[in-house]
């Protein structure tokens, strides 16, 4: 096969998306000489093929590191907010790659906002690199799922190795937050295996900065003559630094750098993005059902066409894969697009005054915007995670203040609370909130929320788009879990306190559909290896596979793992199983191998 | 200036207003110093495709949501209206405004009236009482204040080489590295002990 425009005659195997969790699975298909086409519904960015992703077609897919090109990933990826990152016409947003277009359309009845990116590399172009492991008492202890944690291990331990995955470097705003969680009273965490309060660095999947880079360092280069991490901040527009590094050396560890070429190193793995699957093609197998197709759309020419092989895999999110699942007409139990998690994030800041930064930090200022966009958490196991999560001031606007489920911010009374101002806060005082934003530390609040049938995915029977009717999303709290998200923000506003912040505030966001999982969950519409319960040769491989939201830890390491894990099964049940086992290595992970 | 634009004019003035008696510190300018009535409404009438069926055979290739949004934005001031829970006197519209009553409002008022729209008022109410997607109407309150936002403080609303919002937050723009590594509070995770694994753990499913 070529990276020229042709599809992969023969696949063995068809896969629906390139998002974050499928070129895991790709990878460890190719590695076992099982050949695989990619569907993905976005552009490919920094590829040879599409030079002008946004603009033009370009070629029809892509089979060959060589195609990767760093000097494209410069030019495409600006790093400012609005051009990269605008839900509307960004470069990373839920819609086709040609720009003149608008984004495709969901249903959304409700308060909420949706953020998940088109594209190889999927969300996690967007994603901050965050790879903790599951919570244990999330997989061990909650019913959820049908594996043990230590079914996951290996698997985590190997993408460790790979990304790799390593602790996040102290900042001066990770040191803050360090600094706050110890006052609050807090142990440090050593261990990647979580079932205890405690804070730490993030383990990301950011390689660490060169030495050069200390802040009390004597460092003037220009970010171009070293090796890792810049610390730009950059992850939220799609990250690329350093600049004028090669493709996959660039230092987030987002699919499409880190996973990607490696699936297309093992000459078995070819992407065709542009592709808009609309139909998983089935037959009468030896049990009730059986997949052996997909029939895809070209978003740029609108032609049609059907890939036939011996299985397909749907890794297309968990919005796309149950409204593919269920625009194909596939059997439905009742837990199709259902059991859906979200994190229930809250957020909360604190504004320093430059003599309390002075004496902690040893800087008059935050800096919200140097450092990792989020380097340090503190993890509260059955309640969820609180993490320092920063963005450049767009984000940091309307995320912290211009949604929430409780009102406006003149409206509500805080007497009582350990925040200062709690809700939206716009005219006068949103301006004065962001005329402080080198002094703010923004803390994120992912909640442990539970699996409930009443949340989802359905179909709009009456929005009907060129594939088919679109995805309607609702999702409400259970009060449980509106208790956890309450616990957390209490919790994040103490460490503000404690670390001397002089006014908290507090969104009460409303739903941001970010983090995403457990639509399709293994032990309901999936066996434990990722196969459906009720076709055969169908499998699904991305984070609605998951069987809940991993106790609030960020998703995507498990969802990679899990994928990972499925491509074994397929390998096993359907091809000549798998040469070479990942080990179950019970010592650290090392970066060198 | 059109009904449309003029209606959402009185939305993000409301959010980001100009500031003339504020301090250096916060910054004078506004959101209509940058045009950002045009960038929203470019951006709901932007948001998504029109679905096939009516919409797109009258000729739309996206959803009219701008003309929707200053609707709903005028529904939501004559509701606060109508059931007393206006707070401030009626003004006449600033000069870019439209002339409804949205645009009439004290700007804490206008926020009341989206509140209405999302939370309190007739549409949350009929959302109860129908199975039919009104809900979508919360949305579309939502996705104003969000995109006003961002774009306010951003290079969305405003694509000059230092956008209005990053120097008010003092932001000064996308950089290729900063020297702030401080060394590491863990140098390596361990692969510590999870105990054992309990036998509870799923056959619920
Ligand atoms: C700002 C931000 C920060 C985040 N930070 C983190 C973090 O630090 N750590 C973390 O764990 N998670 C993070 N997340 C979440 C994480 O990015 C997602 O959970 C993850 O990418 C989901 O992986 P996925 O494979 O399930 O779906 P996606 O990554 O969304 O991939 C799905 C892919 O399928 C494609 N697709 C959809 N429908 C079709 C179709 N019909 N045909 C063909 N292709 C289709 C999509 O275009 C997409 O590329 C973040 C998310 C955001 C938005």
């Amino acid at each position: 096969m070529t990276g020229s425009g042709i599809d992969m005659a023969d696949p063995d195997v068809v896969v629906v998306g390139a998002g974050g969790d499928a070129p895991a699975l790709a990878w460890r298909l190719g590695q076992q000489g099982i050949d695989v086409l990619m569907l993905e519904a976005g552009p490919f960015h920094g590829n040879e093929q599409f030079p002008n992703p946004h603009d033009d077609r370009g070629n029809a897919a892509s089979a060959a590191t060589g195609d990767l090109s760093g000097d494209l990933l410069d030019q495409q990826f600006t790093a400012r907010e609005g051009d990269m990152g605008s839900p509307v016409d960004g470069k990373l947003r839920w819609g086709p790659a040609d720009a003149e277009r608008a984004p495709w359309a969901r249903t959304v009845p409700q308060t909420g906002v949706i953020s998940q990116v088109a594209g190889v590399g999927g969300t996690t172009l967007h994603y901050y690199g965050n790879h903790p492991r599951a919570f244990v008492p999330a997989i061990d202890d909650q019913p959820h799922w049908p594996i043990d944690y230590a079914d996951l291990v290996p698997y985590y331990q190997h993408l460790e190795s790979v990304h790799p995955v390593k602790p996040a470097p102290t900042t001066p705003k990770a040191e803050l937050f360090f600094e706050g969680a110890r006052r609050s009273g807090y142990d440090l965490t050593t261990g990647l295996n979580v079932d205890d309060e405690g804070y730490r660095p993030f383990p990301n999947a950011i390689h660490q900065p060169d030495e050069a880079l200390a802040r009390d360092g004597d460092y003037d280069g220009d970010f171009r003559d070293i090796d890792g991490d810049t610390l730009a901040c950059h992850e939220h527009q799609g990250g690329p630094h350093p600049r004028g590094a090669e493709f996959e050396d660039r230092a987030k560890r987002g699919s499409l750098v880190s996973l990607v070429p490696k699936a297309l190193d093992t000459g078995h793995v070819e992407i065709r993005p542009n592709a808009f699957a609309t139909q998983v093609l089935t037959r009468a197998g030896p049990g009730p059902l059986e997949a052996c197709g997909v029939a895809y759309r070209d978003t740029w020419t609108g032609r049609t066409r059907r890939i036939f092989a011996d299985c397909v895999v749907l890794a297309a999110g968990c919005i796309e894969t149950p409204r593919l699942w269920l625009n194909s007409g596939l059997p439905d139990d009742g837990w199709v697009g259902r059991g859906l998690t979200t994190h229930h994030f809250d957020f909360v800041s604190g504004v320093f005054d430059s003599e309390t930064l002075e004496d902690i930090i040893g800087q008059r200022k935050v800096e919200p915007h140097q450092g990792q966009a989020a380097g340090s958490r503190l993890d509260v196991p059955g309640k969820g995670g609180i993490a320092v999560n920063t963005f450049a001031p767009g984000i940091t606007a309307s995320v912290m203040f211009s949604e929430s489920v409780n009102g406006f911010a003149f409206e509500n009374d805080t007497s009582g609370e350990p925040w200062d101002t709690e809700g939206r806060i716009t005219g006068t005082k949103l301006k004065e909130q962001m005329s402080d934003y080198r002094r703010m530390l923004t803390l994120i609040c992912h909640t442990d929320d539970r699996p409930r049938q009443d949340n989802g995915v359905s179909l709009d029977a009456n929005t009907e788009d060129e594939h088919g009717p679109v995805a309607r999303l609702d999702w409400s709290p259970h009060p449980e879990d509106d208790e956890r998200r309450l616990d957390l923000a209490r919790r994040s506003a103490k460490l503000l306190d404690e670390a001397g912040a002089t006014h908290i505030h507090r969104a009460a966001a409303a739903p941001i559909f970010l983090h995403l999982q457990s639509s399709m969950a293994i032990g309901k519409v999936l066996d434990a290896g990722g196969e459906a319960l009720s076709v055969d040769r169908l499998f699904v491989a991305d984070h609605s596979a998951l069987a809940n939201g991993v106790g609030g830890a960020n998703p995507t390491h498990t969802g990679q793992a899990l994928a990972l894990r499925t491509a074994e099964h397929l390998a096993e049940r359907y091809f000549d199983g798998v040469a070479d086992p990942i080990p179950a290595d019970q010592t650290p992970a090392s970066a060198d191998d | 200036m059109s009904y449309t634009r003029g209606t959402i004019a009185a939305l993000v003035d409301a959010v980001v207003p100009a500031t003339p008696e504020a301090g250096d510190d916060v910054g004078a300018a506004g959101a209509l110093d940058i045009d950002l009535d045009e960038t929203v409404e470019t951006a709901f009438n932007e948001l998504q495709e029109a679905p096939e069926g009516p919409i797109r055979s009258l000729g739309y290739e996206t959803m009219p949501f701008a003309p929707l949004l200053a609707l709903l934005l005028d529904f939501g001031a004559l509701e606060l209206i109508l059931a007393r829970e206006r707070e401030e006197p009626l003004q006449s519209p600033g000069e870019r405004f439209a002339g409804g009553p949205f645009s009439r409002l004290a700007p804490e008022d206008r926020m009341r009236a989206i509140r209405l729209l999302e939370a309190d008022g007739l549409f949350p109410a009929l959302d109860e009482r129908y199975d039919a997607p009104i809900g979508i109407v919360a949305y579309l309150m939502q996705g104003a204040l969000f995109i006003t936002t961002m774009a306010a403080y951003s290079d969305w609303g405003d694509d000059a080489e230092e956008p209005q919002g990053w120097q008010q937050a003092n932001y000064p723009g996308p950089a290729d590295g900063y020297a702030v590594h401080m060394g590491y509070e863990v140098d390596e995770f361990e692969e510590n002990d999870y105990g054992t694994a309990s036998t509870d753990g799923g056959d619920e499913a």
